[in-house]
């Protein structure tokens, strides 16, 4: 018996077998990689929301303060949703019977929450604090960009731990006078300004932001 | 039994002057083949072969594929009407209380999200000063526990039904109306303080005066009351001011467990033992079992349960001659020569003589347990020393619910045997499981037409009965109760009861007025108590959880009204000193309270289970405690199995072998070999075995604790213990070479050397090392440096500190087949040190955490830096960085670290269970299962007081962060806080001379220091203790 001959192609792409052998497990390992990455899966994350609430027209156009519904941002380590009560103490006035605000109404009735959707999700063996970064000079915007902007609420940054540590080892370009917290637009000057306030409130206020583990995960 | 011959022999200078168990101190070939390891078992998946492992292994890594790219959504449900004041996740802090059986401990309860997480105690309540005991620390397991009864049953036709609150109501009122004076209705209850419930009792009395009460608790004081009746004229029970002693005389009572006040009590004693020659205490304990007193003591006397009355009886006669005027003679040379008879005389001296010098200022206390007669000898005692009102209290006890009877067992019993009883309704108590056998007392409950049980559980006699109704927790309700100095204490409810109970208060209401609220009831108490009071006044007890008048009078009895019964001088002392002659087969039982389960209410608490014994240190399960001589004549170690025969009644149970215990004696714990207390402790209808073995089978209604005469019959077999005395030894034995240059782990100092004004003492100068060098460049620090002071003077091993450290830190319970490969996951451990000849040693106890090591060996040895230094000192574990090679723990010299074998935390996952996920402290992260882990210092509680300061803009106090283990802690042993600042309370305290670094001669530099105990013994009879150790070695050479 006489081995079967392979045809002359198959002999002249050898090289080729070679690269694919080589290529293709990089190539599925570079697409799972940087499909898993929070920049890819994160970022422009916007679920539907059950009441269309709009930050754009609210915190933007009619330019409530952040705190206003946000309350306890300043105190505690969750800025916590506002209570259905909140969204009332205008709402039993203003636009009382509009359609999209049927379920506020509702559950400002029955008792029963309503049911957010989370955007900004950190892993649960982070302790992130709002109150630490607000009342040191860090701004809303820093985390979650222009949402005076933004009709419905979507992710802007990575919220990944290199893009946390990189603030935290140069807190400068990030810092703003206290009461500038809740103006998203404020900006300084120019970024040579901005360097020289930043340099200047840290040392004021002795902000030294840790880097060590147990700053946020115990 | 391992062999005492080594002790005879010449020290090879590796034999250790402090043992933890008899194996060490003999040095037996299979205690070096255990300490050699780590973790002495391999790791096994049980079960599981390696193939079908990779088959799961390749399955779930197909179904991570499938579950999306991103977080699974989840939703955020805020609060319609947020109440005002109310942070979400934000900790909220209220007072309450737990009483136990009539003993109160004020506590803090701390909430999250409206759910009780964690227990402390009240700093301003005079019964905590912010301690507890860990009973207090395991009760809000105790209200998640999925077993806890959930509906109202009834019992028809043999099988239970669900029915309702309003089916039972129904049923009540019924029967109510059948009995229009309340003939043959009996309540059955546990002793309690609760002025309400004192109240409604009396309401009820006056409508149905026929009606008839019990107080009933197996662990009960009622020696103690007849004692105190005989000498007083009236009951009463003894309160100790602990800081007002100067000499202290426990026999056989254990002041930091079951007297009255045991929580201050600690903390009074412990405030006499810094080593200030002004304020020293000096503690004799004469015992049979091994409290945690004795465990304290300076000096202790093992004695069998039969000797301690002739000790007291000598020591009376001693006194009433040196209130003569006379000197006592030299009470030794009266009779034999023995070494043994020369202890005693001299034990018997020193005691009389520095009690009688320190009269007014001194404190003699006996256990519930001993007989009547000890305790009117002891009241005389403390009258003839001019105690009374001073350091040693009674206080009268007038309130029926306050006694912790056990003679009302025997009249309930006969009235239940006439079978008069028509209606019978027991509250929070469960007399089926702990009465006597021969009682048959579930027999004669089932008899009883309509029966009723108020419980946590459905426990043993809520199964004999005809209605089961869910009890409220005391976090879920309303209640009130009353320290022994008249403190008005409120427990309010911390959340809605989890499973609709009701309290007693609420159920004694449902007879008076079912319209009133357990609020409206107690609020009413505190009205009719205090009649001058305004709102303000209800709302600051609520506030602060204590109400005081201004009087704060304390009505203690400081005659008697029966002058003391004399024994003659000779007579008695000899008695004494020649001592029962120990017969072969004349074997005492002590049975007594269990420092886990108490009387077995806490059988299905698993962190109780699972946490060590103070002594014996056993987990999971009681145990037949006997002494090195005893083991020796039955030819017993640990893990025999014997037999235990009186009066008709047998217990089968495992040996353990604890020195110390007095020959011919065996302690065994009640509590155990529950049938009905859950999952955990044993449910015989889901054929969960119990755990332990049931003590209370021995009793009967003459012998209630002591059994004279028992039948001690070995087994063949053996049992494995589930006991962690082994466990994570500090390896010195393995570092021969060194052995010359490591310092004891544990260090003792006498006050007279530690005052010496000639030869200043340091703790740390007792062990000589070359300089310490290091081969790293030591870490800079420019904020913080946390560390910790730990103060053995104060520490009493009550262990309360490891149930807070579970608590706080969600630490999983692993079960008793784990514990038995060293695999518990406590992240502190308290060591229990020997020292001395086995037959009377004395004991050291050593809480040990995480060193926070400076150069710590476990960052050195980590291949992926799952473990770090922080820039505040402490090596932070990154638990999502851990693979699992637990090369970390290998080179721990500490052997603090615990790895999770297995997911420890699966039961959870069962929707029975999952009402136990809301006990998790949010603040900390639940570990899984291929991780290490280890104590932080509480780094969440640090973090968040940084950021609490820095919000208000002002520097941290000292003492603002308090670890769990530290607030807890009933004696103030522990101390946490910056070294960097140099005036705060744990730097100064790493100055003391006492001071010293745990194997520091590693140069790992610990950052927890140790402050080396002061014992304050009797000049003469130290002299005496290492000769008789000497002495003793002699003889079992």
């Amino acid at each position: 018996m006489s081995k079967p001959y392979l045809p002359l192609w198959f002999d002249r792409a050898r090289p080729l077998f070679g690269a694919i052998l080589l290529f293709v497990p990089l190539y599925l390992l570079g697409v799972a990689w940087f499909a898993a990455d929070p920049q890819t899966i994160d970022i422009g994350y916007s679920p539907t929301q059950p009441v269309p609430f709009s930050h754009a027209l609210h915190a933007g156009e009619l330019g409530l303060d952040c705190r206003y519904c946000h309350t306890t941002v300043e105190k505690a380590a969750h800025a916590a949703i506002p209570s259905t009560e909140i969204c009332m103490n205008c709402h039993d006035r203003i636009a009382p019977n509009s359609p999209k605000l049927a379920l506020v109404r509702e559950s400002y009735a029955t008792g029963q929450p309503i049911p957010w959707v989370r955007v900004h999700d950190l892993p649960d063996f982070v302790y992130f604090d709002h109150s630490a970064h607000v009342n040191r000079g860090v701004s809303c915007v820093e985390c979650h960009d222009r949402v005076d902007r933004m009709e419905r609420v979507y992710q802007a940054r990575t919220l990944r731990m290199g893009w946390c540590l990189e603030c935290h080892r140069h807190p400068e370009p990030h810092l703003r006078p206290q009461d500038q917290i809740t103006n998203l637009a404020w900006q300084a000057g120019s970024p040579e300004e901005q360097q020289r306030l930043g340099e200047e409130l840290r040392r004021k206020n002795n902000i030294q932001p840790s880097t060590s583990c147990s700053t946020c995960h115990r | 039994m391992p062999s005492m011959s080594r002790q005879g022999e010449p020290t090879a200078g590796n034999s250790p002057r402090y043992w933890r168990t008899l194996d060490e101190l003999a040095d037996t070939p299979e205690f070096r083949e255990w300490i050699a390891k780590e973790f002495p078992h391999g790791v096994a998946l049980e079960g599981l072969s390696r193939r079908r492992w990779l088959q799961l292994m390749a399955a779930s890594f197909t179904l991570a594929g499938l579950a999306g790219c991103r977080w699974e959504k989840t939703e955020i449900a805020p609060f319609v009407h947020r109440p005002v004041g109310r942070i979400p996740g934000k900790p909220e802090r209220f007072a309450t209380a737990m009483d136990l059986s009539g003993e109160v401990t004020g506590l803090v309860a701390t909430c999250v999200d409206g759910r009780p997480i964690k227990l402390e105690g009240n700093p301003i309540h005079p019964t905590s000063l912010g301690g507890t005991d860990s009973f207090a620390q395991a009760a809000v397991l105790q209200l998640y526990d999925p077993d806890r009864s959930r509906d109202v049953v009834a019992r028809s036709d043999g099988q239970w039904v669900v029915r309702s609150w309003e089916d039972f109501t129904a049923a009540l009122r019924q029967r109510m109306t059948a009995t229009p004076n309340g003939e043959n209705w009996v309540f059955v209850t546990s002793a309690t303080s609760s002025p309400t419930v004192r109240r409604l009792r009396k309401l009820l009395e006056q409508r149905w005066p026929k009606a008839q009460w019990f107080t009933y608790e197996p662990v009960h004081d009622d020696f103690v009351r007849r004692g105190t009746r005989d000498v007083f004229g009236v009951e009463a029970r003894p309160v100790y001011r602990l800081d007002q002693a100067r000499v202290i005389l426990a026999l056989d009572a254990d002041l930091f467990f079951e007297s009255a006040g045991h929580v201050r009590a600690a903390r009074d004693f412990a405030a006499t033992r810094d080593g200030n020659p002004d304020r020293m205490s000096r503690l004799y304990a004469v015992e049979t079992r091994w409290t945690l007193t004795g465990s304290s003591a300076d000096h202790r006397l093992p004695l069998p349960p039969g000797e301690i009355s002739a000790f007291v009886a000598a020591l009376e006669t001693c006194l009433a001659r040196l209130a003569a005027g006379e000197s006592l003679p030299d009470i030794g040379s009266t009779s034999d020569q023995s070494p043994r008879a020369q202890y005693r005389a001299a034990f018997l001296k020193a005691v009389a003589e520095d009690l009688w010098q320190h009269r007014g200022r001194s404190a003699v206390a006996a256990g519930t347990w001993l007989a009547p007669e000890v305790h009117a000898a002891v009241a005389r005692i403390n009258r003839m020393l001019e105690n009374l009102g001073g350091p040693v209290l009674y206080i009268p006890v007038s309130d029926p619910m306050l006694a912790r009877s056990a003679e009302s067992l025997q009249a309930l019993h006969e009235l239940l045997a006439s079978g008069n009883v028509q209606n019978i309704l027991f509250a929070d108590t469960n007399p089926v499981y702990s009465a006597p056998a021969a009682m048959k007392l579930h027999q004669l409950v089932e008899r009883v037409p309509f029966s009723v049980h108020l419980g946590l559980y459905a426990d043993e006699t809520a199964l004999s009965c005809r209605w089961h109704v869910p009890m409220a927790h005391f976090l879920e309700t309303w209640g009130d109760a009353e320290t022994w100095d008249g403190t008005y204490t409120v427990m309010q409810p911390m959340i809605a009861p989890l499973w609709g109970g009701k309290s007693l208060i609420e159920l004694l209401g449902l007879f008076l007025d079912p319209r009133k609220s357990a609020q409206d009831w107690v609020q009413e108490t505190f009205q009719t108590r205090y009649p001058h009071t305004q709102g303000s006044d209800w709302e600051r007890c609520l506030a602060q959880g204590l109400f005081r008048d201004g009087t704060g009078q304390v009505n203690s009895l400081t005659e008697l009204a029966d002058s003391a019964k004399k024994e003659s001088f000779p007579d008695a002392v000899q008695r004494f000193v020649a001592g029962d002659k120990p017969t072969e087969d004349a074997v005492s039982v002590l049975l007594t309270a269990d420092y886990s389960v108490y009387d077995g209410r806490f059988a299905n608490n698993a962190w109780l289970q699972e946490w060590p014994d103070p002594v014996t240190r056993l987990t999971w399960g009681n145990a037949a405690v006997m002494g090195v001589e005893t083991a020796r004549g039955l030819d017993c170690k640990d893990g025999s199995v014997i037999r235990l025969e009186v009066n008709g009644a047998a217990l089968v149970l495992p040996v353990v072998v604890v020195p110390g215990i007095p020959p011919q004696t065996v302690i065994v714990s009640l509590g155990y070999g529950r049938t009905a207390a859950g999952h955990v402790g044993g449910l015989a209808t889901e054929n969960i075995p119990s755990v332990g073995v049931n003590a209370y089978a021995l009793r009967s209604h003459a012998s209630q604790f002591v059994f004279s005469s028992v039948k001690v019959t070995k087994l063949p077999d053996s049992q494995p213990l589930a006991s962690v005395q082994d466990h994570h030894l500090i390896d010195r034995i393995g570092l021969q070479g060194r052995v010359e240059r490591l310092g004891e782990l544990v260090r003792e100092v006498t006050l007279q050397r530690l005052t010496d004004p000639h030869e200043p003492y340091s703790a740390e100068e007792v062990v000589h090392h070359p300089p310490l060098e290091s081969l790293w460049p030591e870490h800079a620090y420019e904020g913080h440096r946390w560390g910790m002071a730990v103060d053995l003077s104060k520490c009493i091993g009550c262990g309360a500190c490891v149930v807070a450290c579970q608590a706080e830190n969600n630490i999983p319970v692993v079960g008793p087949a784990q514990v038995m490969r060293s695999r518990e996951m406590h992240w502190i451990r308290i060591d229990r040190y020997f020292t001395g000849a086995p037959e009377n040693p004395r004991t050291v106890h050593q809480p040990v955490m995480c060193q926070q090591c400076e150069l710590a060996p476990c960052e050195q040895v980590c291949p992926v830096a799952a473990t770090v230094h922080s820039h505040e000192g402490l090596n932070d574990m990154v638990y999502n960085r851990c693979i699992g090679t637990r090369y970390c723990a290998n080179n721990c010299p500490y052997k603090v670290r615990r790895f999770n074998y297995f997911y420890y935390h699966k039961d959870l996952d069962n929707p029975r269970n999952e009402v136990q996920k809301m006990v998790y402290n949010p603040e900390v992260t639940i570990r899984s299962r291929g991780v290490m882990e280890k104590c932080t210092y509480c780094v969440q509680r640090i973090q968040n007081a940084k950021i609490e300061a820095k919000n208000e803009r002002r520097p941290l106090k000292d003492g603002e962060i308090q670890t769990a283990c530290q607030q807890v802690c009933p004696a103030q042993a522990i101390v946490f806080g910056d070294l960097a600042d140099p005036k705060s309370a744990v730097a100064q305290l790493h100055h003391s001379n006492r001071a010293y670094g745990m194997l520091a001669e590693l140069n790992v530099k610990p950052r927890t220091k140790y402050l080396a105990r002061v014992r304050n013994p009797h000049p003469a009879l130290q002299a005496m203790e290492s000769d008789e150790s000497a002495a003793n070695r002699e003889h079992t050479a």
